[in-house]
């Protein structure tokens, strides 16, 4: 659709004031570039360089940085626990929303309604609020400072996703299902064979999300990891950035390392994040 | 026929949520009428706890600070972060030059962690070996060099900054795209009648937006009374110089993971805490929600 105004004609005080205005924008989102430039700069500078020359051009590039957190200390390990949180996190969340999403919106029920406002609260109350009780469940049920206790808690949060997915299925024409059925289909066979298949790009856009959320939580696994081998990057570069003096060679190269993998995932999606934060819960 | 099949969908989902989410709800105000270490008995004081926070003389002035420091936020949500994330997602919508490229950008900082937004600004205003300081050295003007995050009157307005740098882009992208939801028809029938763009702003985009944006801002208010990461990680646990990034969350876990009550850990208290700041959030958002609903009409 052409949302320009077609034959739309500016005088040319406005049209100087959007150039303006323009301008500035410009230039403040130069702030983005220029943080994350010094950043990767920094990182590929020897620690001498680095504190010499903070700013500016690295004399010779060295990987010094990298391949000291790679293979001395523990970075590799918290790297593969927020991976393993991330997609366990993320797989699981997507899945158990589009399970109760469609368990709702496609059955007819008594307390139906109820259902679909009852896994709206979780929108409505952020996790600090409730973060203590999650400890001393975790720490009841054994789950504490583990990985997979903090993927079920990051599974339970299904009520965005879960609020998304309703208002998918409702679209998709019955005719689709009462046909599968005729040839025999079970109720499980319809939602993995048809269902799913129909509405991966809305999953998939959900899914990104929340992957985004978890890879960057910092609160929870704070709070419920606490022993050292299952932190996560962003507590990793939270420790860096306390002792920056110390650390300042390798924070540049953790913060770069946890970044590039939502950098790139921005780049290649950007319209479907921006699609699913906005089509999806927050809206109207 | 569809019967009860409903059920095996809905119950695992159901249950997960139920334990994880609905549970410590309910969990937390039960918690926080008794006096409890975490381990052993846990004694039943009533509204002991509140009682401490709200009158002893070296809790409550910590406590007001805090919630005095949220709502100083929440306020700035209000004036400051939403009306600017209308005004971007406005001059996006009118196509300003190279829009595409600007809201491309303005919306990339969304999916950066705030612990490395911390590390950005930590870079920049650090006071030794910051960007900032070491720049208004090199062009002589060093009488501009500050202990930014250090100093207790600047502290507060540049995490503003950097949370409208950071978290702006969303909002921004939920009022653009109930711009983008108002029907043509509207907009070509008030350029016929020769509407300038000031009245067609105030008098046709923005009513017509504004509804729609309740949700957005309900949203934005709940998460500005329960701010943690930024503050935490830049103006440390005990929040910042004189408790100048000090918020109710922190305060939260101070006493209730950190150093505990008077010595001791009591988990009751936290949850009390806890309680505080949900009935805060309540009433702030039942009084906006009424006062948004004042702008509401029938389309």
């Amino acid at each position: 659709m052409k949302r320009r105004r077609s034959g739309e004609i500016l005088s040319p005080t406005a049209r100087t004031a959007r150039g303006v205005l323009a301008a500035i924008l410009i230039v403040y989102t130069f702030t983005t570039v220029f943080v994350i430039g010094i950043t990767l700069l920094d990182s590929l500078k020897t620690k001498g360089d680095l504190v010499s020359n903070f700013v500016g051009l690295p004399k010779a590039i060295s990987f010094d940085s990298y391949k000291k957190i790679l293979f001395e200390g523990d970075f590799i390990n918290y790297f593969k626990n927020s991976i393993i949180l991330t997609v366990g996190g993320t797989v699981g969340c997507t899945f158990l929303a589009a399970l109760t999403a469609y368990g709702i919106s496609r059955y007819d029920f008594k307390g139906k309604s109820f259902l679909t406002a009852y896994f709206l609260i979780g929108m409505m109350v952020p996790v600090q609020v409730s973060v203590l009780p999650l400890f001393l469940i975790l720490k009841k049920i054994g789950l504490l400072n583990k990985l997979p206790g903090m993927i079920l808690v990051y599974m339970a949060g299904i009520s965005m996703a879960c609020f998304v997915f309703q208002k998918f299925f409702r679209t998709i024409p019955v005719e689709l299902e009462e046909s599968a059925r005729l040839d025999g289909a079970g109720d499980f066979t319809i939602f993995f064979c048809i269902i799913i298949p129909v509405c991966k790009p809305v999953i998939a856009t959900m899914a990104l999300i929340t992957a985004i959320q978890e890879w960057n939580d910092f609160y929870m696994p704070m709070v419920l990891l606490g022993s050292k081998n299952v932190k996560s990057l962003t507590l990793a570069i939270y420790q860096y950035i306390s002792q920056f003096t110390r650390y300042m060679s390798e924070s540049m190269a953790a913060v770069i390392i946890t970044l590039i993998p939502v950098i790139i995932l921005y780049f290649l999606f950007s319209s479907q994040i921006v699609e699913g934060l906005t089509g999806g819960a927050v809206k109207g | 026929m569809r019967k009860k099949k409903h059920i095996l969908f809905i119950a695992p989902g159901f249950i997960l949520y139920t334990i994880f989410i609905i549970l410590p709800i309910f969990y937390v105000f039960y918690l926080s009428v008794f006096e409890w270490s975490g381990l052993g008995e846990m004694k039943f004081v009533g509204l002991e706890n509140f009682k401490t926070l709200i009158f002893n003389d070296r809790v409550a002035p910590t406590m007001f600070n805090a919630l005095k420091n949220n709502l100083k936020y929440l306020l700035c949500v209000w004036l400051i972060i939403t009306p600017f994330q209308y005004l971007i997602a406005y001059l996006l919508y009118i196509k300003i030059p190279a829009f595409k490229y600007i809201k491309f950008m303005i919306f990339m900082p969304y999916v950066i962690s705030s612990t490395i937004v911390s590390f950005f600004a930590t870079l920049l205003f650090s006071p030794n070996i910051g960007f900032l300081n070491k720049f208004f050295e090199w062009i002589g003007h060093s009488e501009w060099q500050s202990a930014w995050f250090g100093d207790p009157n600047r502290a507060f307005k540049l995490m503003i900054i950097l949370i409208i740098w950071q978290g702006a882009g969303s909002g921004i992208m939920i009022f653009y795209s109930n711009l983008m939801d108002i029907s043509q028809d509207i907009m070509e029938s008030c350029r016929i009648d020769g509407c300038n763009e000031w009245q067609r702003f105030f008098r046709i985009l923005l009513p017509l937006s504004l509804p729609s944006c309740a949700s957005i801002i309900t949203m934005s208010t709940i998460w500005a009374l329960a701010i943690f990461d930024m503050p935490f990680i830049l103006g440390g646990i005990n929040g910042g110089v004189n408790g100048c990034l000090d918020f109710a969350n922190m305060v939260f876990y101070r006493y209730t993971f950190g150093s505990g009550l008077n010595g001791k850990s009591n988990l009751g208290f936290g949850a009390s805490i806890c309680v505080l700041m949900f009935v805060v959030m309540l009433v702030v958002t039942v009084l906006q929600n009424k006062f948004l609903s004042k702008f509401e009409y029938d389309t």
